[in-house]
């Protein structure tokens, strides 16, 4: 270990030629492809953007937000999620989950500087909501809320990570639990931007700010046996075999309660008489992304830990892989649904019938900044890697 | 000071739409039929031919309702959104961060990205435009050969509008989520 600036502990040999410097299999080879692949197109999507302005985007009047508002959801669950599972050993004291925790709070710095880096695309003056945050705040706005509980959060999850590199687990216990708190309250007020529509009977209540603490759970822990599962190239020794059958166990509870929300969020939904809520469930039921949603975040990940209750943690690395595909169709479902039904019933040109549902698809550009936001998440996790030590100190 | 308000006897409406012409023009909105702060909607009539309810197929003619609780308002991050002194719902562009939360919020649809400023536009009842210069009439009413729309001071009880409001039935759209419009259909 050096020194590096601000007394932060580097390893000895990091170098940029040491970032190009990884084992070629064909595995990594083709990752390696795949995230320069998709760094360029977040340059390529990007530049786009900049030059058409949200034309670039498939986002209407109808449907104002998109794959990108979707795609930060996922970042920042991800990133609250990491937050969670990095908690449960540093500020818990849960001894078998320490070992993940500086792991865990580096993924959590790097997924939401990837969703911020998503979001500074799809926010039209982003430079603006910094001045106007702090200058006219609008207190009664749950974005304001978490864009700005989000910004501190990243703070304190950065002096965690500060802490636990220099092994002063003392004040990375306070920051991380400071760290915590401010990211749980960001978090439900992401929940609440959804939950505070009143005119979006789908979204409106109390159901996403509690909802989306509990699928970060979900996340953080689909996303630990991920890079778990890289860290030891599947071969585990029995102290992560411990750790990673600990995070199934939790992780089996938590579906069987997303099973339980989701069945009378559904119930009440369609049977609750809401005006325009019932037409909107029935609706989701015949999509195939709910579905997606439903097998793959939840079902085929409960099936992988009841099996033998979460005693495969090679096969749950591969099923978290699959969860994390289902998580995406879980935010993009959640940011769709909320407007899928016109507000305006209708018709304002001739020839045309009233809308009855509202048609949205990604475009091009929005599908290269998010897959550039991955990119850029993988990227940063890679350089991370190579440049600290993330293993549990002894 | 003013409480600024309209009332609209939308039975009357013909679907000229003369009014979101004039709108267009008094307020330079950009051309495009996603690019309108007022509209006028429609219904095909409901039941079968030759049992068709005409009554059914009226006109409505609409815009934003200037809420009292505006969702809007209350969902901005920056306060780009706000009341005037004259309770009249605007946009300062100055603050918008196109974060477009208030496109989702409002339950009225009356929101939509202006591609020149790239900030929300809505209706602003002639505020800059036609209130400024000292007129009293929004461009969408005086050019109404119908008369449907009445403009005016709610909290003038010797208006046309305070007058209309006292002496015909009216409602108002989603009255349920509590936003408390300042729009008023006559009946």
């Amino acid at each position: 270990m050096k020194i590096g600036p601000l007394n932060i502990p580097i390893k000895e040999d990091f170098s940029f030629k040491s970032i190009l410097d990884f084992e070629k299999t064909p595995l990594n080879i083709f990752l390696a492809v795949s995230v320069l692949a998709m760094l360029a197109m977040f340059a390529i999507g990007v530049i786009t953007y900049l030059i058409h302005g949200h034309h670039a985007y498939g986002v209407t009047r109808e449907h104002p937000w998109g794959l990108l508002i979707a795609v930060y959801i996922f970042f920042v669950v991800s990133s609250t999620g990491f937050c969670i599972v990095g908690s449960l050993g540093d500020v818990f004291g849960f001894k078998r989950f320490e070992m993940i925790s500086k792991r865990a709070i580096f993924g959590s710095i790097v997924t939401i500087m990837a969703g911020f880096a998503v979001i500074a695309f799809e926010i039209g003056h982003p430079v603006t909501m910094l001045i106007y945050n702090v200058l006219t705040p609008g207190l009664t706005s749950a974005i304001w809320w978490m864009g700005t509980l989000y910004g501190l959060y990243l703070t304190f999850m950065i002096i965690e990570f500060y802490f636990l590199l220099n092994n002063d687990m003392k004040k990375a216990k306070i920051f991380g639990l400071t760290g915590l708190l401010v990211g749980l309250a960001a978090h439900s007020n992401l929940g609440g931007v959804f939950g505070f529509l009143n005119a979006r009977t789908i979204s409106n209540g109390v159901y996403y700010p509690t909802y989306f603490i509990l699928t970060a759970f979900i996340t953080g822990i689909y996303l630990s046996f991920i890079v778990m599962g890289f860290r030891y190239k599947l071969n585990f020794d029995q102290k992560v075999k411990d750790l990673l059958e600990g995070l199934a166990k939790i992780q089996g509870l938590l579906i069987a309660i997303l099973f339980f929300f989701m069945t009378w969020k559904l119930l009440t939904d369609m049977y609750g008489g809401m005006p325009n809520r019932a037409e909107v469930a029935h609706h989701m039921l015949h999509t195939a992304p709910f579905w997606a949603e439903v097998i793959f975040a939840m079902l085929i990940p409960f099936l992988v830990i009841v099996k033998d209750f979460g005693r495969s943690p090679k096969l749950m690395v591969f099923a978290s892989l699959i969860g994390m595909v289902g998580i995406f169709f879980m935010r993009y479902n959640l940011v769709h649904d909320t407007q899928v039904k016109p507000l305006q019933m209708m018709k304002l040109t001739e020839y045309q019938l009233p809308p009855e549902w509202i048609e949205y698809f990604p475009s091009a550009t929005e599908i290269m900044i998010s897959l550039g936001g991955l990119g850029l998440c993988i990227a940063l996790y890679y350089v991370g890697t190579k440049a600290f030590d993330l293993d549990e100190s002894h | 000071m003013a409480r600024y308000g309209m009332a609209l006897d939308y039975k009357n409406c013909i679907n000229c739409k003369a009014c979101e012409v004039a709108c267009k023009e008094e307020n330079g909105v950009e051309l495009g039929a996603e690019k309108h702060r007022i509209w006028v909607g429609g219904n095909n009539p409901d039941g079968q031919w030759p049992l068709l309810d005409i009554a059914s197929a009226a006109f409505m003619p609409s815009q934003c309702q200037h809420c009292e609780d505006a969702p809007c308002q209350e969902v901005c991050p920056t306060n780009a959104t706000y009341y005037d002194e004259n309770h009249v719902v605007r946009v300062d562009a100055e603050k918008c961060i196109l974060c477009s939360y208030c496109m989702n919020a409002c339950p009225y649809d009356a929101r939509y990205v202006d591609d020149r400023t790239m900030t929300i536009d809505k209706c602003t009842f002639c505020s800059d435009t036609r209130l400024a210069r000292g007129e009293t009439t929004t461009a969408c009413q005086n050019t109404c050969p119908t008369k449907v729309r009445t403009f005016g001071d709610l909290d003038d009880p010797n208006s046309e509008i305070s007058e209309l409001l006292r002496t015909r039935d009216h409602f108002s759209l989603k009255a349920h989520l509590g936003t408390n419009p300042k729009l008023f259909y006559l009946t």
